[in-house]
């Protein structure tokens, strides 16, 4: 009874609860009230960090920049206030070559804000893709039902690793977006059982879209980084072609299947059906040792 | 009289039979000739009773009646009209007079059909005493009834959901009335017998199972800080207080909050084996964790509750359970022990007006009362003391007329509704004219202020048994009352004297942070922890399933 | 979108050594975040700043920031509110949560 919940607690919490602690500084505090200014406009109220908390902290002693969003304001949307300080807080990680961690809980760009949300998610990518070339891991975290889709599942995609628990989604279009264009018969976006099969945590494991699959608590979160706080994984032409033929084999493989769990069996999972209930840890041992 | 008081109403039962031979092998009727046996054995005048409460419901039966065109005059007896059928009886006229305890899903529709003069009540009742009528001066002549699986004798098997079938089939087949069963399947041997098929005269095997709604399952995910705070108020102020070991919980989130805090915040207070021992109450899947943690020594429960068959027929030592294993379930019984054998009930409402009475009618809608009223009052026939009875006896200040004892009725509301609707009020809406005047002037009231003995907000609660007047009650409500207009009209000084006296207790005079009040703090957040606590044994409706 | 300002008469504040402010809530639907920070200048009130997207409830705002600072010391503090929609309870109880990160000790 003693866990902590990761998917429960809000932002500042999440910083909280990950890092050594009392070591988190944030940038830019609430006080600071850099705000959207675009927002009033619309008849909606702002937040004080625009859904984002930035700083610098320790894991077992190791510094550290992180950013964690806030996906009950504005859908965890990114705005130009929000990508600006997500952008610097990359640069400032770039600079001192140490890794950066990132809580995502977004469904991408702030729409209301028209194209400098675009622009910043944009240029968010390309600070990620600085950090990597000077050698600064970026690890994203996805573990909130809200999880990263648009731009910010993009830009989680574009980091060196990713942390999910199995109430993360990651993805570009939302279910409902799916759903819309591909007609109710091939994706019912009411169906959550299907959504966490096709997007979720456990899926993005046997995918290897996910570098780690944890439990849903905040020790095994902040475990999970730990893991990853080593070398960054350099972008390199091997690299992505590589990763390019391992996205073609998985097309290829998968192209005629219809059920996600015909997905989990071709990826060592025996008994999908017992195996959706298994926390993280029990579903990532089980795994057959052909699995990614 | 036209005839001497002998055998009347067995000779023309027996001709009600006698009109339905044909149809009928035994006691089997194919469910094609439902209609005809229905023209068969009613008869103009008769008080027909018709089962179906929110839960379970002889769908099929009623469906095949409301298709009837040969129908007049009846009398409907039924504890809940909850159907559309139900209402198409109304809408052809051919009621008389409806007795029945609740219409919650089709509140605006009984409004509507009550202003139309469509809708004839005789009294709006509480379970147990539309149960008593049906042993006194109504006892149907024929009953409708829905039972989960039959023999080719006409025995029943209820399965979970026994809920009010015996109290409508043994007055009516001990005073000559038909009884008419629809079963979801007609069996060779069935796992227990809870019907013995003396008191069945036909049985049908329904084309399609009966309704049954999860109407008791509540997502831990949807859940508030607000209800959590409210919750541990709740803990510290009442079950604590009291030391609380017999309790009925309502059906709502803020009970569910208590339930999910057992193991966390309860055992943190060191409550455990103290409180909430002996429960009334349906098989909640908000309890698993309470029960798996060792707080629970017995439920016994009203009805079932859809996906907790494999999980209470693993825990005989919690629940009660046939010789074939499942569970059982009996409402008349269990509303009596929630009458008689309780320390405490505490549930919810739409409505509370500055007495302290509360409703569940609102402007345009009648639901009528659900299983709260039988509990949430005082049992005055009550003889055996315990802890908390005689300690809320004790502040109520009993005079040398009065019971030495209370049971402790606990209103838990936040101050607002959704849509910002105020839940306190000056006066209730069920004292609306009309709804008087169709009600030959009684007031469909849920459970009355003399009865509350706490009334629980996210401000305080509200020690209604302690109270001196009715004036000091009203200020004890308003002090609770937040920002609602009833809660705007208190008085500082008044409010600062109650709370000195321990009348009106704020989250800091019961050592309640709410800077704890979080949903971190229950012991399950979502029905997939529920399902892992049960060791896989919950198996939660498609609804609720997004793994 | 409705904004007013707004002090009421509060006793003073103990203000903790080790914090500068403190914040509770978040600005999402039928929620909102509260701001504390101190404000030395009134020692003896509380001055409120809030920004609302459901206009027209002044009256029964104005009631549950008076009861708050007539309630607990806070003055020479000011709190900074940005709701969406929330309902009085959800008000207060932020409130007293923000307060209570700020003092953990008061009762």
């Amino acid at each position: 009874m003693s866990r902590v919940p990761y998917h429960e607690l809000k932002a500042r919490e999440r910083l909280a609860a990950i890092v050594d602690p009392g070591s988190f500084a944030e940038i830019l505090p609430p006080p600071a009230r850099v705000m959207s200014p675009y927002l009033p406009k619309l008849g909606i109220p702002v937040a004080f960090d625009d859904g984002l908390a930035i700083g610098r902290a320790t894991i077992d002693g190791k510094p550290i920049y992180l950013a964690a969003q806030t996906g009950q304001f504005v859908g965890g949307s990114v705005g130009e206030v929000h990508s600006a300080k997500l952008v610097g807080l990359l640069k400032a990680a770039a600079r001192d070559r140490l890794p950066c961690v990132l809580l995502i809980e977004s469904g991408g760009v702030r729409l209301h804000e028209g194209s400098s949300g675009e622009i910043g998610i944009a240029e968010a990518i390309r600070a990620v893709f600085a950090c990597r070339a000077a050698g600064a891991p970026v690890i994203a975290v996805i573990g909130s039902d809200i999880g990263a889709y648009g731009g910010m599942g993009i830009l989680s995609a574009c980091c060196d690793f990713r942390v999910m628990t199995e109430h993360g989604r990651l993805g570009i279009s939302g279910p409902i977006v799916i759903e819309k264009w591909m007609g109710k018969a091939a994706y019912d976006s009411a169906d959550r059982a299907l959504v966490w099969k096709t997007s979720g945590g456990k899926t993005r494991y046997l995918l290897g879209d996910a570098n780690a699959l944890v439990n849903d608590d905040t020790a095994a979160v902040r475990a999970g980084i730990a893991r990853l706080l080593g070398p960054a994984s350099p972008v390199t032409l091997a690299a992505i072609e590589a990763r390019q033929a391992e996205l073609a084999a998985r097309l290829e493989q998968f192209a005629a299947v219809t059920s996600p769990e015909a997905i989990w069996q071709a990826r060592g999972v025996t008994d999908p059906a017992a195996a959706t209930l298994d926390d993280a840890e029990t579903f990532v041992a089980s795994l057959a040792p052909a699995a990614p | 009289m036209t005839s001497s008081p002998r055998d009347t109403r067995r000779r023309n039962k027996a001709a009600r039979l006698s009109r339905a031979a044909a149809l009928v092998a035994g006691k089997l009727v194919p469910h094609e000739k439902t209609a005809d046996l229905l023209r068969a054995v009613i008869e103009p005048g008769d008080i027909l009773c018709l089962e179906g409460d929110n839960q379970k419901q002889a769908d099929f039966l009623a469906e095949q009646l409301a298709s009837l065109d040969s129908l007049r005059d009846l009398h409907l007896v039924m504890s809940c009209i909850t159907l559309p059928s139900h209402l198409e009886l109304f809408k052809k006229g051919v009621v008389r007079q409806v007795d029945f305890c609740y219409a919650g899903p089709q509140g605006n529709a009984v409004a509507d059909l009550l202003a139309a003069g469509q809708f004839p009540i005789g009294a709006i009742h509480t379970y147990n005493e539309l149960y008593a009528r049906y042993y006194i001066d109504l006892t149907p002549r024929v009953a409708l009834i829905a039972a989960a699986k039959a023999d080719r004798a006409g025995n029943l098997f209820l399965a979970a959901n026994t809920e009010e079938t015996p109290a409508i089939v043994e007055p009516t087949a001990f005073y000559d009335g038909v009884v008419i069963a629809q079963v979801n399947e007609i069996v060779d041997e069935l796992p227990r017998i809870d019907i013995p098929t003396d008191q069945v005269d036909f049985v049908i095997e329904a084309p399609y199972p009966m309704h049954l709604t999860a109407l008791f399952t509540r997502d831990p995910a949807a859940i508030t800080d607000v209800q959590i705070l409210m919750a541990m108020m709740a803990i510290r102020g009442i079950y604590e207080e009291y030391e609380v070991e017999s309790l009925n919980h309502g059906v709502g989130f803020n009970t569910s909050a208590i339930e999910l805090l057992l193991p966390t915040y309860g055992e943190e207070l060191g409550l455990k084996g103290k409180i909430c021992k002996y429960w009334m109450v349906n098989p909640l899947p908000t309890m698993i964790p309470a029960i798996e943690a060792g707080w629970v020594e017995t439920v016994f429960s009203v009805g079932g509750e859809v996906g907790m068959e494999r999980y209470t027929a693993a825990r005989p030592d919690i629940y009660f359970t046939g010789r074939d294993g499942s569970f059982h379930s009996n409402r008349p019984m269990g509303q009596l022990a929630g009458h008689y054998a309780i320390d405490m009930f505490i549930g919810a409402s739409l409505q509370v007006d500055i007495h302290g009475n509360s409703s569940t009618v609102s402007k345009g809608r009648i639901t009528g009362f659900g299983g709260a009223p039988n509990m949430g009052c005082q049992p005055t026939g009550r003889r055996h003391p315990s802890k908390a009875w005689l300690k809320a006896g004790r502040e109520a200040n009993p005079g040398p007329g009065s019971l030495p004892g209370r049971k402790l009725v606990v209103q838990m509301v936040e101050t607002f509704q959704s849509g910002r609707v105020p839940t306190f009020v000056e006066s209730l809406d069920a004292q609306d004219p009309a709804i008087k005047a169709a009600m030959q002037g009684v007031a469909p009231v849920m459970i009355y202020g003399d009865d509350v003995t706490h009334l629980v907000t996210e401000e305080g609660i509200a020690n209604l048994g302690a109270c001196r007047s009715p004036e000091e009650r009203t200020a004890a409500i308003r002090a609770v009352a937040g920002y609602t207009p009833v809660g705007l009209k208190r008085s500082l000084a008044d409010t600062a004297a109650l709370r000195a006296r321990g009348i009106v207790r704020l989250p800091e005079d019961l050592g309640v942070s709410p800077a704890r009040a979080n949903r971190s703090l229950l012991a399950a957040q979502e029905i997939k922890d529920l399902v892992r606590i049960s060791g896989g044994l919950y198996d939660p409706p498609a609804k609720f399933v997004d793994w | 979108m409705e904004t007013f300002q707004h002090s009421f008469p509060s006793r003073p504040l103990a203000w903790p050594a080790d914090r500068s402010w403190a914040l509770a809530g978040v600005v999402g639907s039928g929620n909102l975040e509260v701001l504390i920070e101190p404000n030395p200048a009134a020692p003896d009130a509380v001055a409120y700043d809030l920004q609302t997207s459901i206009p027209g409830y002044a009256d029964s705002w104005k009631a549950a920031l008076a009861d708050f600072a007539a309630h607990y010391a806070v003055g020479g503090t000011r709190i900074t509110l940005h709701d969406q929609g929330a309902a009085p309870v959800v008000i207060t109880m932020r409130l007293r949560q923000a307060l209570d990160l700020l003092t953990p000790a008061q009762p």
